[in-house]
């Protein structure tokens, strides 16, 4: 039943957003293939999905509270369900309108655990969905993130940039090596398969493309390079567009994070109405995050 | 057994822009039926009972001037023929004839034998002619051979059959919106209920084992049978709604291919002025009538019209 009065008593959470089409982009980030389980936690801070491949990767998308234009949670505890991913992107992507912002509100749970999304603009036109929800598989918890030591390992890059290097290295394939070097300060992405093909990424002299860099110490490990792909390969067209920058986090063991900043700012309806405020709402972002376990290698480098 | 005809400059600006790419959409092999006062072009009738049956019926003036036909069988000629060719001979005439000035140009179509290269059996073409002041330019287009007197008299009772009207239409509010919904929806399952009322309400619902997902467009301008909407409606949801009306008589509900729907929305390529859907009576197919007005009025052309008939899947609740 996409609307009855009796649910809003029971319902868990009640939020309506305005921009469909980013949460979309937001999640279509981390579907790297067609058939996906998701884990989706709901809290009083927002909502966060999860998604992984079996020991190697795993991906969170955080919409935060302040992504909707009303967010009511009523729960005690954090509910968790499990979902189809490209189900759930299918379904909303059909309530995205091109051209329209359309509003939706979302709620969980229905009466037989479903998870609700209605259109929220017209009385006479209404587009409903009712996701079958699953119990969740318990989500392996060993890719705590911990920092590598007292300085962090990390670097920004320019989203479009990064996407096309990794792109570039699927020509060696197999495995990608990841070096970190304070001096001069640079990151390689080195892959060694059919051939080799080496990007580096000089600090100084990119400092368009490579934005920040943080390393005291030389590090180097080595990722799956499939695994490293599904860290980019479905950036929307909207951030490499944007163009903010993804950060890339070297962890203790060699765990490697990957952010990524997805707008969800409420499209402009009309050029005439770009108001400062509107445009570029810096609390309208969907923060992704992959990460990679390392390849158990005994000859990788670390001082 | 003879045609000859020339197509005028709205007929060929009808075929080229608007009709045929909207009937290559519906697909590859259409029949084109001539009689002495309408040209149809058809799609499915004598074939396949699980495809999309689409009717185009132009009354002779509305393609054609010095319009010439004759056979045994009443003057009636009918042919298969591949519509992705006749879009290319139709759209190569067309820049010959705009590239030469002059009005001069025209372009005539006639029916053929002709003994095609490398063969000793004639063949019958469909042949377009274009004569300038410089050039003359000849296509052929490959045809069936003409239908038999009993495949023709087969055709002529699919048509017959295929006219008839829903008792209840209702008016598709924005094309372009329902087929970028439908597009998307495809995704997410296969199967496609299409429910209407005589209230005016449109509700499609794909349901699978994880996901049910709808749109209900109301209040939606009704032809043929209507009802007011019981009060007490309002507060429900869509699902509840249209079971409410089916069980009330007031509403029928098909089974069809999301695939053929979506199919049957390319019609929008003929730049329709609007569109409705309609249930036949028993539940026999979905109908979607396509309406076009005198250009600059808001009056139904008559010499024009184009309706599809989607198979259903399953008789529903009818």
């Amino acid at each position: 039943m996409s609307s009855s009065a009796m649910e809003a008593d029971t319902s868990d959470l009640v939020c309506q957003l305005d921009n469909v089409q980013g949460i979309v982009d937001a999640l279509s980030t981390v579907r790297w293939k067609r058939h996906q389980d998701a884990v989706v936690e709901l809290s009083e801070h927002g909502i966060v999905l999860i998604v992984e491949e079996t020991g190697c990767l795993q991906a969170k998308v955080y919409l935060q509270k302040e992504l909707f234009i009303r967010y009511e949670y009523t729960a005690q505890g954090r509910p968790r369900f499990g979902l189809s991913l490209g189900l759930f992107v299918d379904c909303l992507n059909t309530f995205s309108v091109p051209g329209h912002s359309s509003t939706i509100e979302i709620r969980y749970p229905g009466p037989d655990m479903q998870l609700l999304i209605k259109s929220a603009d017209s009385l006479d036109d209404c587009i409903y969905a009712e996701i079958r929800t699953r119990i969740p598989e318990t989500i392996s918890w060993d890719y705590n993130f911990e920092p590598a030591g007292s300085t962090p390992l990390s670097f920004t890059v320019k989203s479009a940039a990064l996407k096309e290097a990794i792109d570039d290295l699927e020509w060696p394939g197999s495995c990608i090596q990841i070096i970190l070097k304070p001096v001069p300060p640079s990151v390689t992405f080195r892959g060694e398969g059919h051939g080799d093909l080496q990007i580096d990424f000089m600090y100084y002299a990119n400092t368009d493309l490579l934005i920040a860099f943080h390393c005291d110490h030389q590090v180097s490990y080595r990722y799956k390079y499939k695994f490293l792909r599904a860290t980019t390969s479905n950036m929307p067209s909207s951030v490499t567009k944007d163009n903010r920058g993804s950060k890339l986090t070297i962890g203790r063991g060699g765990m490697l994070k990957v952010q990524h900043l997805v707008s969800v700012a409420r499209p402009s309806t009309s050029h005439q109405h770009i108001d400062s405020a509107g445009y570029q709402q810096p609390s309208r972002i969907a923060y992704i995050e992959f990460f990679v376990k390392p390849e158990e290698d005994e000859d990788t480098v670390n001082d | 057994m003879k045609f000859k005809a020339f197509v005028t400059e709205n007929g060929v600006s009808l075929l080229d822009r608007r009709f045929l790419p909207a009937l290559d959409k519906m697909g590859k092999i259409c029949h084109l039926f001539l009689t002495r006062e309408h040209a149809f072009f058809l799609h499915n009738l004598l074939t396949t009972p699980d495809g999309i049956q689409s009717i185009a019926q132009f009354r002779k003036q509305a393609l054609f001037d010095d319009y010439r036909i004759s056979s045994q069988n009443e003057d009636r000629i009918a042919f298969a023929f591949d519509i992705s060719l006749l879009l290319r001979a139709v759209r190569s005439s067309v820049s010959i004839i705009s590239s030469e000035s002059g009005g001069a140009n025209r372009l005539q179509v006639k029916l053929v034998k002709k003994l095609p290269p490398n063969s000793t059996q004639p063949m019958p073409f469909l042949t377009f002619e274009t004569k300038g002041y410089k050039s003359a330019v000849i296509q052929d287009v490959p045809i069936s051979k003409p239908l038999s007197r009993d495949q023709l008299l087969q055709l002529q009772a699919a048509l017959d059959a295929a006219q008839d009207l829903p008792r209840t239409l209702v008016q598709v509010p924005d094309l372009n919106r329902l087929q970028n919904f439908v597009d998307r929806m495809k995704h997410v399952g296969d199967l496609l209920n299409v429910s209407i009322s005589k209230y005016g309400d449109l509700h499609l619902q794909i349901s699978t084992t994880l996901i049910t997902l709808g749109a209900e467009f109301r209040k939606l301008l009704v032809v043929g049978d209507k009802a007011q909407a019981p009060d007490e409606d309002r507060d429900l949801s869509a699902q509840t709604r249209s079971e409410r009306a089916i069980l009330m008589g007031d509403a029928q509900s098909v089974q069809v291919s999301v695939r053929h729907f979506s199919k049957s929305l390319q019609c929008h390529l003929a730049k329709p002025d609007c569109a409705f859907y309609g249930i036949a009576p028993q539940g026999a197919c979905l109908t979607v009538i396509f309406q076009f007005f005198i250009p600059g009025t808001r009056q139904t052309d008559k010499s024009i019209s184009l309706h599809c008939r989607l198979p259903v899947l399953d008789p529903g609740s009818s």
